[in-house]
């Protein structure tokens, strides 16, 4: 266990050193800020140009849904940062061989911040949401959120032999989020092509409130982290 | 003059890296989001598409391509080479704008916005210059890539708002002396898109300048010693 906390110990210190810690707790906070009051006013003067109804109240939801996944992401995007920084400096290897090991090192670098985040997006579902949540939705989108931005670092840290093949994965695994906004834009069949990215059941699920599409949410994800997580590991040892 | 060698070297690492996959990739995302979007609304999508990512892009790379070169010492090699530090950041602007302009004609062409080729070309590819100029001087100063994407936020923030805000219809005059504003207009085709390629053309080489000190700064210091 000591040795596991310092290892994450070591990761808090880099972030706080890079100023990217601060960042990564208030960019969240600004992103809900803005979401809460600044879409409702933003929609009013769009309802009032367009002269619509609405505009953007029917997608209330899917902002909701960014600012569940807005923390978990930019904890794990530093995470993977530092990783790819460790890999290029050969520290990660040494890491491995250390008392932290690769599971200890796997848990400082990807999970506890992962479990930190869910807290944090959790509180922030609290206050800033734009849509009425019960609490065991916001509780589950959370956690599978958490989950979707550790599938996005292992992405990033397996996918780049570099830091310039890093950023570029790191732009690409974007579009993991993609499956937010499906449901919301493609309401034909259409829509099950975006079956395979964890988003998109993510999103049925908080459009359907329905446990039935929790089954393939938490299927695909931990199909991903599997697959990821062998290449990970393979990575680590190299 | 170095910066063919250069550029052929910095087109080849660029490809290696995976820039034209990913490009290829997002140019194919672009375009099918805009054939998603209501005609109406794709012109100005379109140009917003391209002003915030090829045409950024050097902003978004310019750190982990400089980071990189430090770590594998190629920056030390360059120090002692013949090169001289304009050389080395012309070669990253070109092999970059290369990158950036074509992407843009590609999303312009399909998205049907392409007023005037010489406005588009001239807009895109000077700002891509423009962005990456300021990523070399943000990666000059760095150490982490954490550091890097911080450090470009209040540089993409100052460059975005107003650009956004005049492609959204509030064009005061004075908004053209802004480079962002500038390629806004150029790929718009605005009734002043000649005064906008003077601006931008002189954001180019002010910026440029200032790059090419931090390069001379960068490569003088390389080894942990200072020249």
């Amino acid at each position: 266990m000591k040795p596991l906390l310092r290892s994450f110990g070591i990761f808090m210190y880099q972030i706080t050193r890079d100023n990217m810690l601060w960042a990564v707790c208030i960019a969240p906070l600004l992103v809900a800020v803005f979401f809460r009051w600044g879409i409702p006013h933003l929609e009013t003067l769009l309802c009032v140009h367009f002269q619509q109804q609405t505009v953007l109240s029917e997608y209330y939801l899917l902002f909701d849904l960014f600012l569940s996944l807005i923390t978990p992401y930019l904890f794990c995007f530093a995470a993977a940062m530092v990783m790819l920084t460790e890999y290029d400096e050969n520290i990660t290897s040494y890491m491995a061989i250390t008392p932290i090991g690769k599971k200890g090192y796997v848990l400082s670098r990807l999970l506890l911040p992962a479990v930190i985040s869910f807290f944090a997006s959790m509180l922030l579902m609290h206050f800033f949401t734009l849509t009425v949540w019960p609490l065991w939705v916001v509780t589950i989108t959370c956690l599978l959120t958490s989950l979707l931005s550790v599938v996005i670092a292992l992405l990033i840290f397996t996918f780049s032999h570099n830091r310039v093949e890093g950023m570029a994965v790191a732009k690409l695994s974007g579009l993991v989020m993609l499956g937010l906004p499906v449901p919301f834009f493609l309401s034909s069949g259409l829509q099950y092509l975006f079956s395979p990215l964890p988003s998109f059941w993510i999103a049925k699920f908080s459009v359907e409130r329905d446990i039935l599409f929790l089954l393939p949410a938490i299927l695909f994800s931990l199909l991903w982290v599997r697959l990821l997580y062998r290449k990970f590991e393979q990575k680590l040892v190299q | 003059m170095k910066v063919r060698p250069l550029l052929l070297q910095d087109i080849k690492f660029q490809y290696k890296y995976g820039f034209y996959f990913l490009y290829l990739v997002f140019s194919v995302f672009y375009i099918t989001l805009l054939y998603a979007l209501p005609v109406a609304w794709r012109e100005k999508a379109a140009i917003l598409m391209i002003f915030s990512d090829p045409a950024a892009m050097g902003l978004f790379f310019m750190g982990a391509i400089v980071l990189f070169e430090k770590g594998e010492r190629v920056l030390d090699s360059i120090a002692v080479s013949p090169a001289k530090p304009y050389e080395y950041m012309l070669s990253k602007l070109v092999s970059i704008g290369v990158i950036s302009t074509v992407v843009a004609l590609v999303i312009g062409f399909s998205g049907g916005v392409i007023a005037n080729h010489f406005y588009f070309i001239a807009g895109v590819f000077l700002c891509s210059c423009l962005f990456s100029s300021v990523g070399i001087i943000l990666a000059a100063k760095i150490t982490t890539l954490n550091q890097f994407i911080l450090a470009t936020i209040p540089a993409q923030l100052l460059i975005n708002i107003p650009a956004i805000a005049y492609l959204f219809g509030w064009k005061p005059f004075p908004l053209l002396l802004h480079p962002g504003v500038c390629m806004i207009e150029l790929c718009e085709n605005g009734s002043n898109a000649l005064f906008a390629i003077i601006i931008l053309i002189l954001w180019v080489v002010l910026v440029a300048i200032l790059a090419e000190k931090a390069v001379a700064k960068m490569l003088r210091s390389v080894g942990g010693f200072k020249l």
